[in-house]
Parts: C-alpha cells; structure tokens; sequence
C-alpha cells in the first residue's frame, strides 16, 4: 500500500505539471480556436531561461538559507514568466492572429513551423545535449507516513496547484475571465456585447505562456536538465489531457492532467516502462469513442 | 443537365478504364522484360551524385506517402496517422521479405494491403465524428500503434528491425509515383472522385442526391492508407531500417505540412509539398544548424501568407494557379451543364473561400 500511495505522490507532481501546461493549450484553443503547437516549446523556453538565470545569479541551493532559496524561486518564476509572457505576445501578434479563424490545419501549420523554428534554434543556441539546471530549492526528503517526497517534488505541486488555483480564480471570479469565458463561448457575440476580443486574445495567450514557463522552472527542478526537444513527447501529452478533459472547463483539465500522471505513473511502476507512453493515447482513444466532444465539454470548430 | 452530367460520368468512366487498361499493359511489358523503364530510369540517375540520388528517392517515397494522403482527404477525412500506417506497411513487407524470403513485389503489396485494411478500420470508427475529432482520433491510433511496435519484439521492439534487403530502386519510386499521380488526375474526373468532393463539401446533399456517404468516405479513405502502406514499404526496403519511432506523431504532421504547404485542393499541391519540402531542407545542408530554422520560418511565413497552400486553384474549372500567376494547366472551358448551373458566363467564379472545406 505504501508503494501505491508512493506512486501516487510521484504521478501527482507531474500530473500537476501536465495539467499547467494543458491549461494554456485548453485556454488557446477556446478563446482563438487555434492548436498552439508553440505552446511546448515556450515551456522548454521557460526551462532554458532558468537555466540562464540561476547560472547568471551563481546561486547555490546547498549553501544557501531556505529562505534565500525560496526567495529565489519566487525571483526565478517572476523573471521566467515575463520571458515567456512576452515571447507569447510576440507570437500571438505574428502568428495567431494573421491565422485565427481559419480552417483548423492552417494555425496547426503555422505554430508548427514556429515549434520546428524554436526547438532547432534551442539547439543551435544550447546545443543538442541536456544542460544542467542546477538547484533552486535545497534538497530535503520529506516522509509523510511512509512516502518519500523530496523537496522539488512537493516545490512543483504546490505551485502547480497555486498557479491552478489562480487561474479557476481568474477565469471564474474576475471581469476579464468573465470576457474570456464569453469570447470562448461565441467570439462575435462577445464583440458585440463590447468585449474587446483582441485584447482577450491578448491576455489569454499571454497567461497560457506565463503558466508554460511557471512549468518550465518546475520540471527544471524536478529533471534538473533541459533540453532542445524537451516539448515534443510531453507537450503532446499535455495536449491529450486537454482533448481529454474537454475545454469547456478549467477544472476538468486540471484533473485529468493529474489523473494522467498517476496512471502513467502507476503504470511505470506496476507494469512496464516502456507503456508509459501508451497511456495518454489509448484514453484519448477510448474518450473520443464513447465521448467524442472529451469527457466533460466540447470542443466546437 | 442531368442528360449531360450523365455522360460526362460515362465518358469519364471509359476514360478511366482506357487508362487502367495502358498502365496495367505497361506494367506487364515492363515486367516480363519487353521494356525497361525502371532499368532506363535508373540509368538516368547513375550519372548523378549520391546525394541527389539519395534526396531525390526519399522526396518520391515522400510524395507516395502525401498523395495517399490526398486521397484520404478528397472525402473530407484527416488522417493524421499516415507516418503510422506507413510504418505498418513497412514491418508487414519487411518480415515478408526478410523472415519469409517472399518476392518484393507481393511483399509491396501485403504493405498496401495492411494499410488499406486500416483505413478501412480507421474510417469506419470515425465515419460519424466531426472532422477535427476524427483527425484527433487517428492521432491517438497512430501513437499507440507506434507504442504497440515498441513493444513487439518479433518485430525488434525498441532496437529496430534490421536487416531488411535493399530492393527499392529511384526507378521502381518514380514509376510507381507517375502511375499514382496518374490515378489522382483521372480520380477527380471519375465517378467516386466527384462523390467523395460532394461529400466532403457537404455530406447532407450529397446523401440527398443519392451517394452513399459512408461508403464513398471509406473506401477512398482506405484507397489513400494503401497508398501510405506502399510508400511505407519502398522506404522500409531503402533505408533498410524499421524504427517505431518513425511512426509517431510527428512524422505524421511532417505529411499533413507537406500536403497543406503545397495546397490541398488538387493533386498537384500535395506532390509539389512533398518533393520542395523534401528537398530544401537536404540543399540548405550548408548550414546544419540553421536549416530547420529556416525550414521552419518560411513553413509559417509561407502558410500565413497563403493559407490555401502554395499552389491552388479555382476549385469549378481546372485552372491551377503557382502564386496566382503562372497558370500550370491551359484554363478549360467549363462544361455546358455547369455553366447554366451558375448562369454567369463561361468563367469560373472568382475563387471561393476555401477555409472550411479546403
């Protein structure tokens, strides 16, 4: 039973990273009706700024105080998140909107040349070997009854769950996440009501990128390594969990991308490693069949 | 009108048959030995460096991919496990051939078979979705069909199959690609071509006026898996290597550039994708690190710039269009009963939108 609670402790905190980046291509995709392909490689961006930084600050996690290092952290995922943030804008000017509202393929298209573009630019730039991110958070092992976390482990929930939680805030109880919802529902509809629709778009890219970088830092913690093609397999997965969930609500990402990451988890630990990677793609199988709008909303085109 | 819609399908149909009928006695005579175009085109190629033997036979395996993939969409399907189904078809050649000795060319065909068996399979689970659930369907099949060849190790598993003789040839890649081009040029004019364009622009009328939807959309989605297992095959008797990793998404999405870059709406589109894109990457290897960099800005410049692809047409006549400038085929009349139908002259419209349908 330990073994299985132990599993779940390690599904959780991937799962919770999976569900952060779930929520900017669920976000995308309902308010622009665009596939973000780029989205994965700003979360690999987010990973290599972290590196930057934290070898530009020189900072140690094993010298320095917890308080240091958590103020560091917060430094850290502030500095990321503006990167990111902007290099979105960037996109969502150039890219998005010269193809929203097309037929579904052409964004898919465009943001994939712009993926292809990043990740071989990451490699020209970094290399194609993993660089080392050295640790924010000083190493501790925590046990919770018999279940090891290591101190990175339970960094990466918690701000999963805190940038989680900010978003439900923000979607549901503040006036431009009630924009967000109206423009996501009947874009047209919304302009006419008086939403500005462009700067929405704006907002909800720039919010999705942010979070793809708050993922960024924490896998960064969690792997201790960041790499060029880092986005593909999971940014692909995080993208099942939003087909998945359904992108009608918020809260239904959330939880299948931490339900995937236990199930991949268990998977790993009880059968095979090799099927991790079969997980997210036969549940999509298996939803689209029976529910073909995912499992608790629809995604119209 | 309908008298002469009538017999446009029969001479269409006669004209596909005369056709057939050519290919097929070509192949005969180039079987049995009384020509030798392949031999002849190999030939041709000999002078050439290894490197442009090399690129040019990936760009034909590519575009027998791409125009199988055109197929599948000239009914309004996405198949977004081309790469997938290629590799399917290149494991089943490939254990015939090395495992069991059998000929290449029944081997080539057992890979076509096992794709069309999948298309059959894939176009009947998505027969009632929408389009972008079924693409998305397809994705997930492709993926763990890639998963499912990692885990087989008759098939070699994670370390490959190895081993496979080398039997594909630029003739033998070329020839099979002209042949499959010429389907494509004679399926827009043929009877199941004009039913699968009506169901995809709209399957509600095209069910009113008496297509069966469901088969139409099957069976032209299985004709372009086939085509897929066939060019899966070439490669995998070429490279002589096959990997699963060849199979997954992105190798897909690598198929679906190809076909939506060149221009989805004519068969010509998707094999200029196929053959430009192939190529460039492989001529800007001057410099390593900045060619997909490259490859990847001109993707997203050229797509937003011209959504319908580069290379198009207006979608009643059978004018297609490079950049709006150079008229590639010589603008034909339009036939009488299409003219009366839009009642303004002997021209075309000026080009729909082809966002929705494109």
């Amino acid at each position: 039973m330990e073994q299985f609670f132990q599993q779940v402790a390690n599904g959780l905190n991937v799962g919770s990273t999976y569900a952060v980046v779930a929520l900017g291509f669920g976000l995308t995709f309902s308010v622009m009706r665009v596939i973000n392909l780029a989205h994965p490689e700003l979360f690999m961006l987010g990973s290599y700024l972290t590196f930057l930084l934290v070898t530009a600050f020189g900072f140690s996690a094993s010298t320095a105080p917890l308080p240091a290092a958590i103020g560091m952290l917060i430094l850290v995922l502030l500095l990321v998140m503006a990167g990111t943030g902007a290099a979105g804008l960037v996109l969502e000017r150039f890219v998005l909107r010269p193809v929203r509202g097309r037929y579904i393929l052409i964004p898919f298209i465009a943001t994939g040349g712009i993926a292809i573009f990043m990740q071989n630019g990451a490699q020209r730039v970094w290399g194609a070997d993993p660089v080392f991110v050295p640790s924010i958070i000083p190493f501790h092992a925590f046990d919770l009854g018999g279940v090891n976390v290591t101190s990175a482990q339970l960094t990466t929930f918690l701000a999963g769950v805190v940038v989680m939680l900010a978003l439900r805030y923000y979607v549901r109880g503040t006036r431009w996440g009630r924009a967000t919802r109206a423009v996501a529902e009947r874009a047209d509809v919304a302009a006419a009501c008086g939403v500005n629709v462009n700067m929405v778009s704006q907002l909800t890219v720039g919010i999705s990128s942010m979070m793809a970088g708050v993922a960024g830092v924490t896998i960064g913690l969690l792997y201790v390594s960041a790499w060029p093609f880092m986005g593909l397999l999971f940014g692909l997965k995080s993208f099942v969990c939003m087909l998945v969930g359904g992108n009608r609500h918020v809260e239904a990402i959330m939880g299948v991308g931490l339900v995937l990451g236990v199930i991949e988890a268990m998977v790993t630990g009880y059968i095979t490693s090799t099927l991790r990677d079969a997980v997210a793609f036969s549940m999509l199988l298996v939803v689209l069949a029976f529910r073909p709008n995912g499992l608790f909303g629809s995604y119209e085109v | 009108m309908m008298q002469a819609i009538a017999t446009d399908y029969v001479t269409s149909r006669r004209r596909v048959l005369v056709a057939l009928a050519l290919v097929s006695l070509v192949v005969v005579l180039d079987v049995v030995g009384v020509v030798d175009i392949i031999g002849a085109l190999n030939d041709l190629v000999g002078n050439l460096s290894g490197f442009w033997q090399v690129t040019l036979i990936y760009a034909g395996m590519n575009a027998i991919i791409v125009m199988g993939l055109y197929f599948c969409a000239s009914a309004g399907s996405l198949s977004v496990a081309h790469a997938a189904i290629a590799g399917m078809g290149s494991y089943m050649a490939a254990v015939l051939t090395t495992n069991f000795g059998w000929p290449f060319p029944v081997a080539i065909l057992f890979g076509a078979g096992v794709g069309f068996l999948t298309g059959i399979f894939l176009a009947v689970a998505t027969l009632r979705m929408n389009h972008l659930v079924a693409g998305l369907t397809t994705l997930a099949f492709g993926e763990t069909m890639a998963v499912v060849a990692f885990n087989i190790d008759y098939v070699g598993g994670a370390n490959s199959f190895i081993g496979i003789p080398l039997h594909t040839s630029f003739g033998l890649v070329f020839v099979v690609l002209a042949v499959l081009v010429f389907a494509a040029w004679r399926f827009d004019t043929s009877r199941l071509g004009y039913a699968a364009r009506a169901v995809r622009d709209n399957p509600v009328t095209a069910a009113a006026m008496g297509i069966n939807v469901p088969w139409v959309k099957t069976m032209v989605f299985a004709l372009g898996c086939s085509m897929a297992g066939m060019g899966g095959a070439f490669r995998g008797h070429y490279i002589l290597v096959q990997n699963p990793d060849d199979m997954t998404f992105f190798f897909s999405l690598t198929f679906v550039i190809f076909w939506v870059f060149g221009g989805s709406y004519t068969f010509v589109g998707p094999l200029f994708g196929a053959l430009f894109l192939t190529i460039i990457p492989e001529v800007m290897r001057f410099s390593i690190y900045e060619r997909y960099i490259m490859y990847g800005l001109i993707l997203t410049v050229v797509i937003i710039l011209r959504p319908q692809g580069v290379i198009t047409r207006v979608p009643l006549g059978s004018q297609i269009r490079l950049f709006g400038l150079v008229d590639l085929i010589r603008e034909r009349k339009l036939p009488a009963w299409a003219t009366s139908a839009l009642g303004n002259g002997s021209r075309a419209p000026a080009e729909v939108s082809q966002d929705d349908d494109s």
